[in-house]
């Protein structure tokens, strides 16, 4: 027992501990390495996560981040997961610090998701392109972009989890997310229309 | 050294060993201004972010709040065994058909020092049954964590009272189901030496790594306290043992992720030489746990789905037992397992059943006067239903409270050795099986 090298794990701990952290090479600004290590927790480090709990933030647009970001601390968005992790997470962040993480996580390369089959492609690309005239579905490329890659407010939708864009769009329904817009635009979609558009939108 | 007395400090003035299981803290969601669901699937259990919360030292900031990282909880319950204990299930109450406030605890959970990674999980008990007021499971830790070679390491040391107090998943003996059990009903006598035997009654230092989110490994040393701090932090030292030379401990897992499933595998176990009853001069109790272990979640938005099972098998060499005349075996072995399954809904009603075992040799020495053909065999189902109101957030005056009400059934299919008069006085082991009714209140 006496040989046991515990002292030899302690000493490769405390070594580690007192090695620079390498973090700040992936965070680029040393004063949010901290607090990119916080949101890396559920979104992974380079922002992307696994599960669809939580969204994939790598390439998002940095505008629409920040406004989230804002819309937590202020607690202004209070979708129940708002309310469970990010209400917390957000509460501690200043205007400066916010505008440091939603660049940090929109420079991130982006990814794609798993590829959808060809009729359910058609159905949502149909509705991305074109909208809904007879139910007042507007078309998502207006404000989305051509490659669903957001624009400014309008957040990225390309590559993202797929069940993460489903419970989003039923949020909006139900106005438990707050978005006029998107309420309004979500109301008319069908189940299989808003699973047929999660799939398509995070195939991209 | 000023940190260290403070530690020392806190876990002294925490005085704090009973094994109840101390569940989610309302002070971990003052600080991190997260709902308990953030980090447990039905508390104690812990959801992937709630494993890297402890990785990481219980430190993540969060909320605004400057209320101290201080917490408490009371246990109330009803208990009814099929036939009643003659004599009263302990000392002041009846023979069946108990309502007790069975245990109130504090807490100190949270940060030390955020800047440094230290923080803390401390709990201290009083057990309105058997009247005492101890220490409870304490993992005090510094933690780190670094980017090294695109992946993440993070990695850290804990003080702590109770090997597998500080492991991440809900497989390992401190941490797993039956969260709360009745503190006045028979419970079968056996267990492996890793499932409680050092629990509040040793003191401990651990080093872990967890790599990229994939791989645990931990290991640490043990030894049991003196009578003397024994009793100073309320542990009763009748009839203990005494290791002699640290106890090893040890823990490995490997948990995958994928989407919003987790699975993981993993080993843990313990090796300890002991003087049974503190008696030197008969050599020592030589014992070594190999546990294996395994857990799979599944958190959707509104349901989840948890499963855990482990094995552990014991084998001890009885030297100083033998020698005093207290084991008839030199050699004995013992398996304990158990699993789980729970569903739960909105993190607020659960349902979980579960299953236990234990086989061993027999040994009229060690089992003696438990069981009439000397034996530690046992087994039974334990379910339960749960309702949990405020793991979203509690009442708007005091959002951090917390209450479970929980609806438990022991059935035993076999009780020390025996489905049918295991004692010799005719008793059954479905004499033991337990309804157990229990609110618990944390804030």
């Amino acid at each position: 027992m006496s040989t046991f090298p515990i002292p030899a794990v302690l000493a490769v701990a405390l070594c580690l501990a007192a090695c620079e952290s390498q973090r700040a090479d992936v965070a680029q600004h040393q004063d949010i390495e901290g607090y990119v290590h916080l949101c890396s927790s559920c979104h992974g480090v380079t922002g992307h996560s696994v599960s669809p709990t939580f969204p994939i933030l790598a390439a998002q647009q940095a505008d629409y981040l920040e406004a989230q970001l804002h819309a937590f601390r202020d607690h202004s968005r209070a979708d129940p997961h708002a309310h469970t992790y990010m209400w917390g997470m957000a509460a501690h962040l200043d205007d400066a610090a916010i505008t440091k993480l939603a660049a940090y996580f929109s420079a991130q390369p982006a990814s794609r998701g798993e590829p959808v089959d060809d009729k359910t492609a058609a159905t949502a690309k149909s509705i991305f392109i074109d909208g809904i005239e007879s139910r007042n579905v507007p078309a998502c490329v207006a404000c989305h972009g051509e490659k669903a890659e957001g624009q400014g407010a309008f957040p990225r939708l390309a590559g993202q989890h797929r069940a993460y864009l489903a419970d989003q769009l039923r949020l909006f329904r139900s106005n438990a997310r707050a978005n006029e817009t998107m309420h309004d635009n979500a109301l008319n979609l069908t189940e299989p229309e808003i699973d047929a558009l999660a799939a398509y939108l995070s195939s991209l | 050294m000023l940190a260290l007395r403070f530690l020392l400090g806190l876990a002294l003035v925490a005085v704090l060993a009973s094994a109840h299981e101390a569940k989610a803290l309302p002070s971990y969601a003052r600080q991190t201004g997260q709902e308990c669901a953030a980090c447990h699937n039905g508390f104690p259990e812990l959801t992937p972010y709630g494993r890297l919360f402890k990785a990481n030292g219980y430190v993540f900031p969060g909320s605004t709040s400057d209320i101290p990282a201080v917490s408490a909880m009371a246990v109330n319950s009803y208990t009814h065994t099929q036939q009643p204990q003659p004599g009263g299930a302990a000392p002041g109450y009846g023979a069946n058909d108990n309502f007790a406030f069975e245990l109130a605890s504090l807490f100190y959970g949270g940060a030390i020092s955020s800047e440094l990674g230290i923080g803390a999980f401390i709990q201290s008990t009083y057990n309105h049954i058997s009247g005492r007021y101890s220490w409870d499971n304490t993992d005090i830790r510094w933690a780190h964590s670094s980017i090294i070679g695109d992946r993440e390491w993070v990695y850290g040391i804990s003080l702590n009272n109770n090997p597998s107090v500080t492991d991440l998943w809900n497989s390992t003996p401190a941490w797993r189901y039956p969260f709360q059990s009745s503190g006045l009903a028979p419970t079968p006598e056996t267990a492996t030496l890793i499932e409680g035997a050092l629990a509040g009654s040793s003191l401990g230092g651990t080093a872990y790594l967890f790599w990229d989110r994939l791989i645990y490994g931990e290991i640490g040393l043990y030894h049991t306290l003196s009578p003397r701090l024994s009793t100073t932090l309320g542990v009763d030292p009748t009839g203990s043992n005494s290791t002699s030379g640290p106890a090893l401990y040890w823990r490995l897992a490997v948990e995958p992720t994928w989407g919003r499933h987790s699975w993981e595998v993993g080993t843990f176990g313990l090796t300890a030489s002991q003087l049974p009853g503190r008696v030197a001069g008969f050599g020592t109790d030589d014992t070594t746990d190999v546990g294996i272990d395994t857990q799979y979640q599944f958190l959707a938005a509104d349901y989840s789905l948890s499963l855990q099972a482990s094995h552990i098998f014991e084998s001890s060499t009885l030297n100083s037992s033998f020698a005093q005349g207290n084991a008839s075996n030199l050699h004995d072995s013992v398996s304990s397992s158990h699993i789980k399954a729970s569903v739960s809904y909105d993190q607020t009603y659960a349902v979980t059943l579960g299953y236990f075992r234990v086989i061993g040799s027999a040994d009229a020495g060690l089992y003696n006067g438990i069981s009439t053909n000397n034996s530690p065999n046992s087994d039974g189902l334990i379910g339960e239903i749960d309702y949990t109101p405020f793991n979203h957030g509690g009442p708007g005056i005091w959002p951090w409270a917390n209450i479970r009400f929980g609806l438990q059934y022991n059935y035993y299919l076999k009780y020390d050795g025996a489905s049918k008069n295991y004692d010799g006085n005719g008793t059954n082991a479905s004499a033991n099986n337990t309804l157990y009714l229990f609110t618990w209140l944390a804030f």
